[in-house]
């Protein structure tokens, strides 16, 4: 296990493509902020973007859809798996004992250091943009930026193992793309809460990752806390079991 | 304990309702050099790839080193594999390529690991150009290198000289024999059959999936040899007859009848003429040659395709 990390983490590290990823979001994150500078509007009851701390403008900014970390989150997750499925580097290791296992949570924890990697770019992006755009770098509330990275570094995980397995059991690049702007656009979260709206008293839409994602949340609230919690750690938990499952029983062509 | 390294009993792989490989029973020994003959779509791949682990049968039985094998059991580490493509990363170098697996395999001194194979296969010079910009024969050399990575017992090579020149035909069959004097088992598929008898110690000819026939080395070469064949009513009366008069030394006796002749520059009527002449009765007299090709097609009955 430590092992085939080792050569993931190797492959993840002299990867030119997550590189790219990485300084093209950041890129953009700078110039959304410059973008949110010119055309600021005041709207009544809220407070104006360049008036918020980071908690506030990193909560405003994941709560839009399409998120774009969602979004790059997707795009590697996808890159970086089939990129060895469609090379076939795989059969040089999977006969190993227990390599299909393996190379699933091998390939967990790699897209747990992409997503951790992406919000530390997205924290550092936002401060050098708010500074220069905003003279404002103000981070509130110590412990609640703490809790809402990390609540948020969980779901976002949570979000690529969902992508990976969906990826394992599709095998095509272009298709797991589509389905993964599909999930980042919540169109099935829509979807879950018009239903909702018409049966009545239900509240599982709350529960769905991308919903949770992307609903600002108070994490002062211990309620919330766990919610989040609950959320990121089932969806992880589910979709790498049914991922190991499937690896398990696939065929590799 | 058996002399058998893979044992491989009633072995049937389905996809959905496609019968791949159907029944399939075969024993590959130790130190052997097997070759797998077949079309393309005969299911020579799909039998390697059951057997090195990547695909799980539908039914029967795969034994390596006297063992049952089930999912993700330890014994297919011992097996290295080429199946169908080199497995690389086209962005990186040969030598990242190794490296990558090497640290897979948590090996200890990589380096030197890696520079050893890579002169092996003739690749040294290159181990720095990216893969993408190899020829399909570096490609499959620098696979065979990664194949070898792990020190296995056996090494699985399928269809190993697609797209090789002359040149890299002959290396990769010269380390072949190497590898396999040093004691390696090695099963090697091909379509190319003159290529694979020229390594292959035992051979199986697989057709629509299923076995059609397990030879050895010798028992093939005997079907395809250039030989005439006499069958007399006393061979011991008739050898002296073809040493002396006829001056014919390469002949074997097979039984007190059937003498086989290997001097292809006595034709059969001559030696029909002479054997009846000093009063031998000469029940008939065949020439018998068979190329490797042909004996395969007729084997497998696929001589009208070739022909069409």
């Amino acid at each position: 296990m430590i092992n085939l990390f080792k050569m993931d983490l190797h492959r993840f590290l002299t990867n030119k493509m997550m590189y790219i990823l990485l300084m093209i979001y950041s890129a953009f994150q700078i110039f959304g902020i410059f973008m949110g500078k010119k055309y600021e509007q005041p709207v009544e009851g809220e407070t104006l973007m360049s008036a918020m701390n980071e908690s506030q403008f990193i909560q405003t900014i994941l709560s839009q859809t399409p998120s774009w970390v969602m979004m790059y989150i997707t795009v590697f997750s996808v890159y970086f798996y089939m990129s060895e499925y469609n090379s076939g580097f795989y059969k040089n290791y999977i006969s190993m004992n227990n390599a299909r296992i393996h190379s699933v949570l091998s390939k967990i924890l790699t897209l747990g250091l992409f997503t951790l990697f992406m919000l530390i770019v997205m924290i550092i992006s936002d401060l050098i943009g708010r500074a220069i755009f905003f003279h404002n770098t103000t981070i509130g509330d110590l412990g609640f930026f703490v809790k809402l990275i990390i609540g948020q570094f969980l779901l976002h995980w949570a979000f690529s193992i969902v992508i990976l397995c969906l990826t394992m059991m599709i095998k095509s690049m272009i298709a797991s793309i589509v389905i993964g702007i599909v999930l980042v656009l919540n169109v099935f979260g829509m979807v879950a809460g018009a239903l909702e709206s018409l049966i009545g008293n239900s509240n599982f839409s709350s529960y769905l990752l991308v919903n949770t994602i992307i609903r600002i949340k108070d994490f002062n609230d211990m309620n919330e806390t766990i919610h989040v919690a609950s959320v990121a750690i089932i969806f992880m938990v589910l979709f790498s079991l049914l991922a190991i499952r499937y690896k398990l029983k696939e065929d590799l062509r | 304990m058996s002399d058998a390294i893979i044992e491989v009993n009633q072995l049937t792989k389905k996809f959905k309702s496609k019968e791949a490989l159907r029944k399939v029973d075969l024993k590959i020994n130790k130190g052997e050099i097997f070759g797998l003959i077949g079309q393309n779509g005969a299911g020579k791949s799909t039998l390697l790839k059951l057997i090195g682990g990547l695909m799980f049968p539908s039914s029967g039985e795969i034994h390596l080193f006297d063992h049952a094998m089930n999912a993700n059991h330890p014994y297919f580490e011992r097996m290295g594999l080429l199946i169908e493509n080199a497995g690389l990363f086209p962005q990186y170098s040969a030598y990242k390529n190794l490296d990558f697996v090497a640290i897979s395999y948590g090996m200890k001194d990589r380096k030197k690991h890696i520079n050893e194979l890579l002169k092996l296969v003739g690749l040294e010079s290159s181990n720095r150009t990216k893969v993408n910009n190899f020829s399909m024969g570096m490609k499959q050399r620098l696979g065979i290198a990664v194949a070898l990575l792990g020190s296995p017992d056996v090494l699985i090579l399928d269809e190993p000289i697609n797209g090789l020149d002359p040149q890299g035909i002959s290396e990769v069959r010269k380390l072949i024999l190497d590898l396999n004097k040093s004691g390696m088992t090695i099963i090697i598929s091909s379509h190319i059959l003159e290529e694979l008898s020229k390594v292959a110690t035992k051979y199986a000819i697989l057709h629509h999936g299923e076995i059609v026939e397990i030879s050895s080395k010798e028992e093939l070469m005997l079907k395809c040899e250039e030989r005439i064949e006499v069958e007399v009513d006393n061979a011991g009366l008739a050898v002296p007859i073809l040493e002396n008069d006829l001056h014919i030394m390469n002949y074997k006796v097979m039984d007190d009848q059937m003498i086989f002749v290997y001097d292809s520059r006595k034709e059969s009527h001559q030696i029909n003429t002479v054997l009846v002449e000093r009063g031998i009765s000469v029940h008939s007299i065949t020439k018998h040659k068979q190329s490797l090709e042909q004996y395969f097609l007729n084997r497998t009955g696929s001589e009208g395709d070739i022909n069409d």
